[in-house]
């Protein structure tokens, strides 16, 4: 629990969740684990709110879920993107890019 | 797409819940497990690992909840712990509970039966063919052989019109003889009416006409019952009332006509040169209009053809034809004058369903009001204003499904009472009952209630400041003020209603007074009527002789006072009449002769029946068949053809039957022919044993001291002795055929009344609970005045004024409304204006006794209130 991983970005995960996702079907622990290693633990997923963000993305029909048996011949719920999901995903990434940039140009005002 | 897989998404959370749960805690167990694991591999003793897992994890129910809103079921699930809450808030008062659900029953489920029977009368098509086309004449049954033939030759507007009647013969069943009742019809009845035969065929052209065969049709369930439904039967013969016919077609189940009691038609005999043809009114003119012709069209033809008829025929002025002519809808002639009263009931019924509902909501304002305090600590709570909503939604509602599910069973268990009393003729009765899609309706109706009911309360909750509320309550009301006003509201209308309600009850009891006040010239007490009908064979032969011995042995019965046969009962039986020519009146030859009922009666029968003699004798033994011809004559007959000069010694040449010269011996009081109201039309009585016809039918009448009720065994006993082919038809004392007589009113009178109860009641409860809600409110207010010397009588004195405010802004409401709609009553009033000032008056007092009794009660409370609660409170 180290306090230097920073909390995720409010509104970023449902669309990390749908760019990990993007890549291969995963099940909820894994999206986690990933979502930390790739951002070298930088990102701490909170676990009650992937569940939380998970379902919502199921909702709205971006993702689906099933039933698989892991590597290690465990039962886990696995999900994978949508059409939808991808197209929705496209539109996340664009808005990311024009309002991180955006952060950026204000951030580099002062330099 | 979406909508889609959110709606699909939602099915599946609500449908398989348990199955979504479990997924979850599996899911849940999944996780953890490698979360556990992945802290082992860093080095965590196993114990320990797991412990983290869930740490990191933070909280599973916090999580399972995140999940279920994710579901979007928590309104559902809200829901259940909603009606379970307003179950128990229901439980709590009983009282309250059972008042507000009894009350929208009784509302709920007479609408429903009510609407059941709208359903049945007014919407269910006839088993005819375009209905709508379908015109009866005016003077049904009254219609002569001679004028249907003038009329049909003179169509324009009409591609042609049938007539038919009802009779009654004796039928040679398997089991015996019985009575068949059955229809006869012009030889294009069939067509008039558009109507196909399920087997063979109807009647032919000509088959009306004198030398014709002698055809029979029968009805589906004469069909099943006594031929078994064998498709054989076309060309079987039958013996009806004596003569044999060939049966040559069936109808389809779902046709009945005129009414659902004919159980078989056979053709009508229009000879010119037979009596009958000429002389007696009793065919019903049925007419189809022709394709285009509006009912203008209609009316013109009408009045032309009245008019015609008028310069051909004579008519008495009493039944005279040309005059007020007009065409009625089928589904009114048929139904009688049903749509009327059946509508007024379902209004009356309506309005009571208003009123229940305007009372309940009434409470439940008083109530939410009450619970102001509790709503607010619940918003306070976070309770969303929509959620508290939802909480007054689903108490109405559950009040409105017990009130719908009590109704549906009381419409389903009061229906065939409901059916039985009102005005309609006996088996038209019996083709209504109540279907699903009205109890569907009536669920539907329930929920509405609910629905309804729970604005009011919900108008207060979402409009007033809980906040403020919650804290102001005591000292200022603020919060409440407005849905007092509403509450006011409810009470005026509640009021104005119980007014019209009890304005019409007080109109329909007096009518009913004025018509028992009615002398309809004869004695009804202990006398009993049996109708006997012979096959017309044995009529004729053996009839006269048959009906003497009959009589002898029934005078002979213990407790008989006296008996006597006649052919029709007063009242209930309008029968044949027949044209008539007096000697010395010359200008009423020819087709000018008026027409006067016609009376065979055995002496005895004038004593039974009660009937008083103005003038000359009765019948005696003596006036035999070979004796000179007597007749006796009403007052009616005697004041119009002879006024003026004494009727007793004049002489009939010619009526009905009989050929003259006939002496008039004796001028009977008017006696009721077929309705009680108005005066009795021209008839004349004839010796039982002169009557020319060859009697196969009459009517002996008993009077004793005993019950009448119990003559008819024995009757039946002597008939089936006499004659084994003989059938008893309808027996009735002369009390039930009065009462028949003044039905509708006494049964309008009664459902009014008890709607107006209702509505009184409901009314009462109203003020009841509004005054004690004020008083309670304003309790610390009284103690202060008794504190400062105020007597308890100022105070009931106050709070009995300012509760009676809105019942009479409601009385005067009301008695203004009754007096405009208290016209749809008109046309069941006899001897009283639908204005009536008493009866208006009369509604006012109850209604304002009732509001002041209902205030009077809270008031004394009020005025009871200790001083020292202002210190307290």
């Amino acid at each position: 629990m180290g306090r230097t991983r920073s909390d995720m970005i409010r509104g970023t995960l449902d669309m990390l969740i749908l760019k990990v996702l993007s890549v291969e079907a995963m099940h909820g622990w894994g999206i986690s684990e990933r979502i930390q290693q790739i951002s070298e633990e930088a990102l701490q997923v909170n676990q009650g709110s992937l569940y939380a963000a998970l379902n919502r993305l199921t909702r709205r029909g971006w993702i689906r879920s099933e039933w698989r048996t892991t590597e290690h011949n465990r039962r886990a719920r696995y999900y994978q993107l949508t059409r939808a999901g991808e197209k929705h995903l496209g539109i996340e990434h664009e808005q990311w890019i024009r309002l991180s940039g955006a952060v950026d140009r204000i951030m580099g005002l002062s330099s | 797409m979406r909508w889609w897989s959110e709606i699909r998404y939602r099915l599946r959370a609500i449908f398989s819940r348990t199955d979504a749960e479990t997924e979850l805690r599996d899911e849940l167990a999944f996780h953890l497990e490698m979360e556990a694991r992945k802290l082992e591999s860093e080095g965590y003793e196993p114990e320990e690992a797991r412990r983290l897992a869930r740490v990191r994890f933070g909280g599973e129910e916090r999580f399972r909840e995140q999940a279920r809103d994710a579901w979007g079921v928590s309104p559902l699930l809200d829901l259940g712990s909603d009606l379970r809450f307003a179950a128990r808030q229901l439980r709590r008062r009983p009282a309250f509970t059972a008042l507000a659900a009894l009350t929208l029953a009784l509302g709920i489920g007479g609408t429903v039966a009510l609407a059941s029977v709208v359903e049945g009368l007014l919407l269910r098509p006839l088993p005819v063919e375009d209905e709508a086309r379908l015109v009866t004449f005016w003077s049904p049954y009254d219609w002569r052989g001679s004028e249907y033939d003038f009329v049909r030759e003179r169509l324009r507007a009409f591609e042609d019109v049938a007539a038919y009647s009802d009779d009654a013969a004796t039928f040679q069943a398997e089991a015996g003889a019985r009575l068949l009742l059955y229809s006869v019809g012009s030889a294009n009845f069939f067509d008039v009416l558009g109507s196909e035969p399920l087997l063979g065929r109807t009647f032919r052209e000509g088959e009306d006409r004198p030398g014709a065969e002698p055809v029979i049709v029968l009805s589906h369930g004469l069909w099943e019952r006594e031929f078994g439904g064998d498709r054989e039967v076309l060309g079987r013969r039958v013996d009806l009332g004596g003569v044999t016919r060939t049966v040559v077609g069936v109808m389809p189940p779902r046709f009945f006509f005129p009414s659902p009691e004919s159980e078989a038609w056979i053709p009508l005999d229009l000879d010119p040169a037979s009596r009958d043809y000429g002389g007696n009114g009793w065919l019903v003119l049925l007419g189809r209009v022709a394709d285009g012709v509006t009912p203008e069209g209609v009316e013109e033809e009408v009045q032309r053809i009245a008019a015609a008829l008028g310069e051909r025929f004579t008519y008495s002025a009493q039944w005279d034809k040309s005059r007020n002519a007009f065409a009625t809808p089928t589904r009114e002639a048929l139904m009688g004058d049903v749509r009327a009263p059946v509508m007024l009931l379902l209004g009356a019924v309506a309005l009571v369903l208003l009123t229940a509902c305007a009372n309940v909501a009434a409470l439940l304002v008083t109530r939410t009001s009450d619970r102001t305090g509790e709503m607010s600590v619940r918003t306070a709570l976070g309770a969303g204003r929509g959620r508290l909503a939802r909480q007054v939604l689903a108490e109405s509602t559950l009040l409105g499904a017990i009130a719908g599910a009590a109704g549906v069973v009381l419409a389903a268990a009061a229906f065939d009472v409901l059916v039985a009393s009102l005005p309609l003729p006996r088996e038209l009765g019996r083709t209504l009952h109540l279907d699903w899609t009205t109890l569907a309706a009536g669920v539907a109706l329930a929920m509405g209630v609910g629905a309804l009911i729970s604005l009011a309360p919900m108008h207060g909750l979402l409009r007033g400041d809980l906040t403020r509320a919650g804290f102001g309550l005591r000292t200022a009301g603020g919060g409440t003020r407005g849905s007092g006003r509403l509450q006011q509201a409810l009470v005026v209308a509640e009021v104005l209603t119980a007014v019209v309600l009890v304005t019409g009850t007080a109109l329909l009891m007096r009518t009913v007074g004025q018509l028992r006040s009615i002398d309809g010239g004869f004695e009804p007490e202990g006398v009993m009527t049996v109708e006997v009908i012979l096959p017309e064979g044995e009529g004729a032969d053996g009839g006269p002789a048959f009906f003497t011995t009959l009589l002898e042995r029934v005078r002979a019965l213990p407790g008989v006072t006296s008996a006597g046969l006649t052919n029709r009962v007063p009242v209930r039986d309008g029968g044949w009449q027949g044209s008539l020519a007096l000697a010395d009146r010359p200008e009423l030859e020819g087709d000018r002769r008026p027409s006067a009922f016609y009376r065979p009666s055995s002496p005895g029968a004038f004593e039974a029946l009660g009937l008083e003699l103005a003038a000359g004798r009765t019948f005696t033994e003596l006036d035999g068949p070979d004796q000179p011809l007597v007749a006796i004559v009403n007052e009616t007959l005697a004041r119009t053809l002879l006024p003026g000069q004494s009727a007793v010694g004049r002489i009939i040449d010619r009526h009905m039957f009989h050929e003259g010269p006939i002496e008039i011996v004796g001028v009977v009081r008017n006696v009721a022919v077929d309705d009680l109201i108005g005066e009795a039309p021209m008839a004349i009585y004839y010796p039982w044993d002169q009557t020319p016809s060859g009697a196969a039918y009459g009517i002996v009448v008993i009077k004793s001291e005993l019950a009448p009720e119990g003559f008819v065994e024995p009757v039946r006993r002597i008939v089936a002795e006499l004659a084994p082919r003989a059938a008893l038809g309808r027996a009735q004392s002369m009390d039930d055929v009065l009462d028949d007589a003044m039905a509708e009113p006494l049964r309008l009178r009664f459902f009014l009344g008890l709607f107006s109860l209702l509505g009184v009641v409901l009314g009462t409860v109203g003020v009841y609970g509004i005054v004690s809600y004020s008083v309670q409110r304003r309790r610390a207010e009284y103690g202060v005045r008794m504190a400062l010397g105020a007597r308890p009588s100022d105070l009931v004195h106050d709070v009995v004024r300012s509760g009676i405010a809105p019942v009479v802004l409601g009385i005067l409401a009301g008695a203004l409304v009754a007096w405009f709609a208290s016209s749809v009553l008109a046309g069941f009033l006899f001897g009283v204006e639908p204005t009536d000032p008493a009866s208006l008056t009369a509604a006012g007092l109850v209604l304002l006794v009732a509001g002041v009794v209902a205030a009077l009660v809270p008031a004394m409370r009020a005025a009871a209130t200790d001083p020292s609660i202002a210190l307290r409170d």
